[in-house]
């Protein structure tokens, strides 16, 4: 009998429809616990150097966190994996809400789709009974029509994950929608499953997650949760969300304004802030499991917009289209939230190729005739118009729907205005104006420019400080704060400072994406109250009492290393080189708003420091073979 | 006194904690099927329901789980009613 896992994977091939089911390899459980993990070694085994992201040979997988289905706070992510058609590298994300939980209770923890389907289906699973139905007729309609076109005809309470019309027409920064507000959407996974022709994933389960040591998981699930809503992030963050953010980011000037020209926006503090939030909602709404409830059920009752409701008002619209595009109103912001949701698109990268194409219209590389549509910064409805034709890839959006930095290749004199690491769009924090392990992120991260990986899970954003520049960040929180963070003590004198607390940025980098790379195998979210607390400790705590199987701390944060090794080595083999590894020019040519530019020689610096910290050789930014047989890795 | 389930649905957030920690507890498993709380989920309009099974024994981990306040054990007098929502 199966405890914490379901116990089986669920492998498709769309070119013949077959459907089969394969147990759980304790092996695969042991080296890799689940989620990132499998799915690291499942496409490291399986795509071939040389694959096309779109084409039938690649491979598409969604793996349960063994977590969810429980009550361990915040557990209820699930993350997809397969060759990114934006980055040609590891493609990977992770959703939470309630479609984890789900497929758990249907029996599985692991979809695998190869191959690719002659004709529109959709994967219907009914606890073990699995179909794949014709999509034919709701291939065409967006998301939430989706949603509920598949629910009226199965069951009212699927959850189902699909995607929009971007993903159709291959968009290569297509999301794939996780109910009707939540997304895996980096990377572009909604375009692999376009080119499989495979429109949704509606599960319904009505088993079981076991439990092998009942009173054990207990306690420890409540030693957790007590110590989640304990941290001194848990009250702010269970109020505004990830909105907190969004003054700091001002003050700091590390907004991306008009794709990055300036890192702080005129009017921002009284129009895009935590401080409008309480006029648009009222309250909290959260994933499954999870007490800390970060996203706003949203109620827009005047304006262009009135009658507009949706869960939303978090700080990535807000930054990536509200700064990063300039519109002015959070209204506003949430109106492209919806028609991202509903198109399935990723919205970071959306906002990236928008923003992108506002800056080739203000400097007059572009115009009006190549467009349709005026596409001066802050405009509301040409930027729908413009979100539309990529996702439909008419006129100028089909340039934009390859990505900025193939569009980029296509526009003479666009490239300089293209903000983008190994292919994805970041846009969301300026690191010109504040290093800190979050930005040094931005190009360490195996998905491309993205901030979601690596992290200081006790980043004091107050400051903007660095004692050593590009080495250290200020840590200045109150003693408890490094006292509740669950590191090991050795490890804690090497990434603190001992006399100043200051944080040393490779070697927390290294930590910290380790760590991420666990909650996601497992299905935790990284919100600031759980990473600060919940560390490997608690984590092979719960893991033993809920699987019964016993991994000390050291072998939970060494599975997330092999996992984070193992997608380097991936990204080796599909064509990353070690100058892929850098922020855009702009970053270093032009100076912020701030006055500071990135200082080349500086970055090159402290980014060897991260690979020594990371036992990788420090010219190719590749694992060296003593790391490699410290992670079992050596047959790769 | 004795303790008494105050429900308050417009606090609900929708985790499904409470239905989660009552199979755990009761069942031995985590199968929101055997829960004594059923959690009606209507996603596109942000609106969860709470609603207790007849079988609900009252042993109130339900509201130590609760972290939104929706669920909450609390003290009353032996001749008052006792919830906003109904259960017992």
């Amino acid at each position: 009998m199966a405890y914490g896992y379901a116990g089986k994977m669920l492998i498709i091939n769309l070119t013949d429809h077959t459907i089969t089911e394969q147990l759980l390899d304790r092996s695969l459980q042991t080296l890799y616990l689940s989620g990132t993990g499998f799915n690291a070694r499942i496409l490291y085994d399986n795509i071939p150097p040389g694959a096309d992201p779109l084409g039938p040979e690649n491979v598409l997988i969604f793996s349960t966190g063994v977590f969810c289905g429980t009550n361990i706070p915040t557990a209820c992510r699930t993350e997809v994996s397969s060759l990114s058609p934006a980055t040609g590298l590891f493609g990977t994300s992770s959703s939470g809400n309630y479609w984890g939980g789900e497929l758990k209770f249907a029996g599985f923890d692991v979809i695998v789709l190869k191959g690719k389907s002659e004709k529109p289906v959709y994967l219907q699973i009914n606890d073990s009974k699995v179909k794949i139905i014709s999509a034919q007729n709701i291939w065409g309609l967006d998301a939430w029509e989706t949603i509920r076109a598949i629910r009226s005809k199965q069951n009212a309470e699927a959850q189902v994950a699909c995607i929009g019309q971007a993903g159709e027409n291959m968009v290569r920064y297509a999301s794939i929608e996780n109910g009707p507000y939540d997304a895996w959407a980096r990377t572009g996974l909604g375009a692999v499953m376009g080119s499989k022709n495979l429109k949704a994933i509606a599960v319904k389960g009505t088993g079981a997650v076991r439990v092998a040591h009942k009173n054990e998981f207990l306690r420890a699930v409540n030693k957790t949760r007590q110590a989640i809503m304990d941290s001194p992030f848990y009250k702010p963050f269970s109020k505004y969300g990830t909105m907190l953010v969004t003054i700091p980011y001002q003050e700091h000037s590390i907004l991306p304004g008009r794709n990055y020209q300036t890192g702080t926006i005129e009017g921002w503090e009284s129009t895009r802030t935590r401080k409008q939030l309480h006029h648009y909602t009222k309250r909290g709404v959260a994933c499954m499991a999870c007490p800390i409830a970060c996203a706003h059920w949203v109620e827009i009752k005047d304006g262009p917009y009135a009658d507009l409701q949706l869960k939303d008002m978090e700080v990535t619209p807000v930054i990536a289209f509200g700064a990063g595009c300039d519109i002015d109103n959070l209204p506003a912001v949430a109106k492209l939230t919806e028609v991202c949701q509903r198109l399935g698109l990723d919205m970071v990268s959306a906002a990236g190729a928008v923003a992108f194409s506002m800056e080739l219209y203000q400097k007059a590389i572009i115009d009006e005739s190549e467009l349709g549509f005026k596409l001066n910064w802050g405009n509301q409805k040409s930027t729908i118009k413009l979100l539309e034709n990529i996702a439909h890839r008419k006129g100028f959006g089909d340039i934009l729907a390859e990505g900025t930095k193939r569009a980029a290749e296509k526009i003479a004199g666009s490239e300089k205005y293209c903000v983008h690491v190994k292919g994805l769009e970041c846009m969301l924090i300026d690191p010109r104006a504040r290093w800190s392990t979050w930005t040094l992120g931005y190009i360490t991260n195996i998905r491309g420019g993205d901030h979601l990986r690596t992290r200081n899970p006790v980043e004091n954003l107050r400051h903007n400080d660095n004692p050593r520049p590009y080495r250290t960040e200020k840590f200045s929180f109150p003693d408890e704060m490094l006292q509740t963070l669950d590191m090991p003590d050795a490890l804690k004198e090497r990434v603190f400072d001992p006399k100043t607390g200051d944080v040393d940025i490779p070697q927390m980098s290294k930590w910290s994406e380790d760590l991420i790379s666990v909650y996601n195998a497992v299905g935790l979210c990284i919100r600031p109250p759980v990473l600060h607390t919940v560390g490997p400790t608690l984590i092979s705590e719960m893991y033993a009492a809920l699987t019964g199987i016993h991994i000390s701390p050291e072998e939970i944060i060494k599975a997330g290393e092999r996992t984070w090794n193992l997608q380097k080595l991936f990204n080796s083999r599909h064509g990353e080189k070690p100058e892929d590894s850098r922020f855009p020019d702009r970053f270093y040519n032009e100076p912020s708003s701030s006055g500071k530019t990135l200082d080349r020689e500086k970055v090159a610096e402290v980014l060897k420091e991260y690979y020594k910290a990371r036992g990788w050789d420090q010219e190719t930014g590749c694992p060296l073979p003593d790391k490699l047989q410290e992670l079992d890795l050596t047959n790769q | 006194m004795k303790k008494e389930l105050i429900i308050t649905p417009a606090k609900c957030i929708g985790c499904s904690t409470c239905a989660l920690t009552c199979s755990l507890v009761n069942q031995g498993e985590f199968d929101l099927a055997k829960s004594h709380i059923r959690i009606t989920k209507y996603d596109f309009e942000g609106i969860f329901l709470i609603s207790f099974l007849s079988s609900c024994k009252s042993c109130h981990q339900c509201a130590k789980a609760c972290p939104s306040g929706a669920i909450r054990s609390m003290n009353v007098p032996d001749n008052t009613g006792h919830t906003e929502g109904g259960a017992n």
